[in-house]
């Protein structure tokens, strides 16, 4: 007999969050998931960079070289934003706010930037520039004019932390996702079969490249939004290196595999600005299963994480 | 500024606004010294967590320890406050002698036993409401709080210690309402109101609020706040109270309701309607309080004021944000907004510092332990109080059942 499933949902984080639980008892599996919910809710206080009376508000308005200490769930994520940045050689960096914004790619026009407007925000960007001390969990901002958004890799963080909060308290099987682009899952689904989740293919509308089975895994796809601007230069996409400070539409789509959601949801915007990222040479980048359909030259990279048979 | 007189300067405002007028002229301490407050959360549940985080969140206090009987939470202790001690045993906090304050998060049937020893033990007591889930309990802690008058005890209804509301509500007794007619407030969402476990023998522990013998129902734990904001703003404890309830959506095994509608009558002819739904979140929770010239709403640490055409101009209308609420439109309430217009801070957007509720109430507690004690707003009178209140109520919804309270019952 199929076991009982409960399915929830919260909107938190500009996402819409869901849950599938199954178990031999819903009453507990509710209770359980409206938990993981709740703490969703909890870290999105602390991580929002758009509450700016919380711990993160006071660090992005830190003079530099003082440095701030932190509650442990928020530099905990901005040791994973650090390790994540390091992993992917800069293609992932949590600073790039300061060169969105001379884009315009954060609200506002679009727009190639000044010579100098550019300079003076890329002045203001890398990782490389704040200072984390995990003995006092302190950072420290080396620039002026400098801000960590937890963005990139705030929602696959909650996820991993509802996760926990499920298997504490003994669920066996769950799929949660967060606004369908960072998915974690352990046990098996109901019908016994694991947990398998579908990659759309890019270049083929309404089909899929690939198919993930997840179990104590979490799998995150990118893809970048189709606005851009063009001007004499060319066509200029909406998604910026942090390290060259200009936009790049290397790749059409990133897929990435890993034990950690937040390590997915990081990875696979690193690889959208640089599909090469987890090629790094980090012995950790192993464990981590990515896919990328790059847009120039037109083909596929991966690792792990291959196209369904038949697919080009 | 050093910091003892950035202490001093801070309780200033804080004294005042806490006590009032009536105790205004009292004379300034200072600070009894400038070391932290050493604290201690007991009960880790959401609530707790909220409780460790806000003390993390006020420089003049220091989190010692969390305490709860429950290994799963004293493992999230650990993740969330990995340099806090983690204690399962409360009376070991009260053996601790660098703890000097708790912090009672326990479920409510628990305040009495874990306040008197805390009192009993030399600790200053800050805890939740309700203060008691039942009578004979919340008489006991207040006796107990009445023999210790060199501890801080606070009680944690928040809304007396939130600048916005004191503003707000001191407003409506100034008469901005015209003649108060009555008051309607609610409290919805889509919860099943449980705890989970992955012990099956601790569920019925972790689900203390469905047990009619232990708990004080939706109205009790859910709709005290509101309510006790309700007696502000009428000047008065309700004289009477009915209640109805149902239990429509949760088939889950529970006796208790999940919808519940009250009606609390005030001595002046008003009353206040509090509705709350564990199957709805539409709406989520305000208060509204509607008088001849006027309605105020209030909601998330905001109000807005819905004036009758016929009512008098107040100068400062002319200068006041209005907001659209379908057909109707409300003018702004903001505390402080003219001292903000005058440092050049617009008055009329969100407030980027604005702290919760409970960090007020903390904050309160932290400013009476370095320049107290003096009688906290939120006293264990009030706590008493409100918590013969809050049984009146649960009895009234669970018979349907008029319910009447004598104002002598209200005093401990």
């Amino acid at each position: 007999m199929t076991e009982p499933v409960v399915r929830l949902a919260l909107d938190a984080m500009a996402t819409r969050f869901e849950l599938v639980l199954h178990g031999d008892d819903p009453v507990r599996l509710r209770a359980a998931g409206e938990e993981a919910l709740r703490e969703i809710e909890r870290l999105e206080d602390i991580l929002s960079f758009y509450r700016p009376a919380g711990a993160l508000g006071r660090l992005n308005r830190s003079v530099p070289g003082v440095a701030h200490g932190l509650p442990a769930p928020l530099y905990d994520a901005v040791e994973s934003a650090r390790d994540c940045w390091a992993r992917t050689g800069g293609a992932f960096d949590p600073t790039v706010g300061p060169l969105m914004r001379a884009w315009g790619m954060a609200g506002g026009t679009m727009r190639r930037p000044e010579a100098d407007v550019l300079a003076e925000a890329r002045s203001r960007c890398g990782f490389g520039y704040v200072r984390l001390d995990a003995a006092s969990r302190a950072v420290a901002f080396e620039r002026a004019g400098m801000a960590i958004d937890l963005g990139g890799i705030g929602k696959g963080f909650a996820i991993d932390e509802a996760v926990t909060v499920l298997r504490e308290v003994g669920v066996p099987h769950a799929l949660m996702h967060g606004g369908t682009s960072t998915v974690a899952a352990f046990g098996r689904a109901p019908d016994g079969t694991p947990w398998r989740v579908g990659v759309p293919d890019p270049r083929t509308p309404g089909t899929l490249l690939c198919t993930v089975d997840l179990d104590g895994a979490a799998l995150s796809v990118s893809e970048p939004r189709s606005k851009g601007f063009e001007d004499d230069t060319g066509f200029h996409g909406h998604v910026i290196d942090p390290r060259s400070g200009m936009p790049t539409r290397a790749a059409r789509l990133a897929a990435v595999r890993c034990a950690s959601a937040a390590g997915s949801d990081a990875f696979a915007t690193a690889l959208l600005v640089d599909p090469s990222a987890l090629d790094h040479p980090d012995p950790r980048n192993p464990g981590v299963d990515f896919v990328v359909v790059r847009a120039h030259p037109a083909d596929i990279l991966g690792r792990g994480l291959l196209p369904d048979p038949g697919k080009p | 500024m050093d910091r003892r007189r950035f202490l001093k300067k801070g309780s200033m405002g804080t004294l005042l606004s806490i006590v009032g007028p009536s105790v205004a002229g009292a004379e300034l301490r200072e600070a009894r010294t400038e070391e932290p407050l050493r604290c201690a959360v007991i009960g880790f549940g959401p609530q707790g967590r909220d409780i460790a985080a806000a003390i993390e969140d006020i420089p003049e206090m220091a989190l010692e320890a969390i305490c709860d009987d429950y290994p799963i939470m004293l493992r999230r202790a650990q993740r969330s406050n990995p340099d806090t001690k983690r204690v399962p045993d409360y009376r070991a906090v009260l053996d601790d002698p660098a703890v000097q304050a708790v912090f009672i998060a326990t479920p409510t049937h628990l305040h009495r036993h874990v306040a008197i020893d805390a009192l009993a033990a030399g600790k200053h007591v800050y805890c939740e409401a309700p203060m008691a889930a039942t009578v004979d309990d919340a008489r006991a802690m207040a006796e107990a709080a009445a023999s210790s008058p060199d501890q801080v005890f606070q009680v944690g209804l928040h809304l007396r210690t939130e600048p916005q509301y004191r503003s707000v509500f001191g407003f409506i007794r100034s008469g901005a309402l015209g003649k108060p007619l009555y008051g309607k407030a609610q409290w919805h969402a889509k919860d099943s109101w449980r705890r989970p476990t992955s012990d099956p023998a601790r569920q019925k522990a972790m689900d203390w609020r469905l047990d009619p013998e232990l708990s004080l129902g939706m109205v009790g734990e859910l709709g005290l706040q509101q309510i006790d904001g309700s007696n502000w703003v009428f000047a008065g404890f309700p004289t009477a109270v009915h209640g109805f309830s149902s239990r429509l959506f949760w088939n889950d095994g529970r006796t208790v309701p999940d919808t519940v509608q009250t009606v609390f009558e005030y001595e002046g002819g008003q009353r206040l309607m509090w509705d709350a739904t564990l199957a709805s979140s539409f709406d989520s929770a305000y208060e509204l309080y509607y008088g001849s010239d006027a309605t105020i709403m209030l909601r998330e640490q905001k109000a807005w004021m819905f004036k009758e055409v016929d009512a008098p101009q107040l100068g400062w209308e002319v200068y006041a944000r209005r907001d659209r609420f379908y057909k109707e439109t409300g003018i702004a309430l903001l505390a402080n907004a003219t001292k903000l217009d005058a440092i050049g801070t617009d008055p009329t957007a969100d407030d980027p510092n604005q702290k919760s509720p409970l960090w007020h109430a903390l904050k309160a507690f932290a400013d009476n332990y370095f320049f107290g004690p003096f009688p906290p707003v939120a006293d264990a009178n009030l706590g008493f109080a409100t918590t013969v209140l809050a049984v009146a109520a649960r009895d009234a919804v669970r018979t349907g059942n008029r319910v009447t309270i004598e104002p002598s019952e209200y005093l401990p």
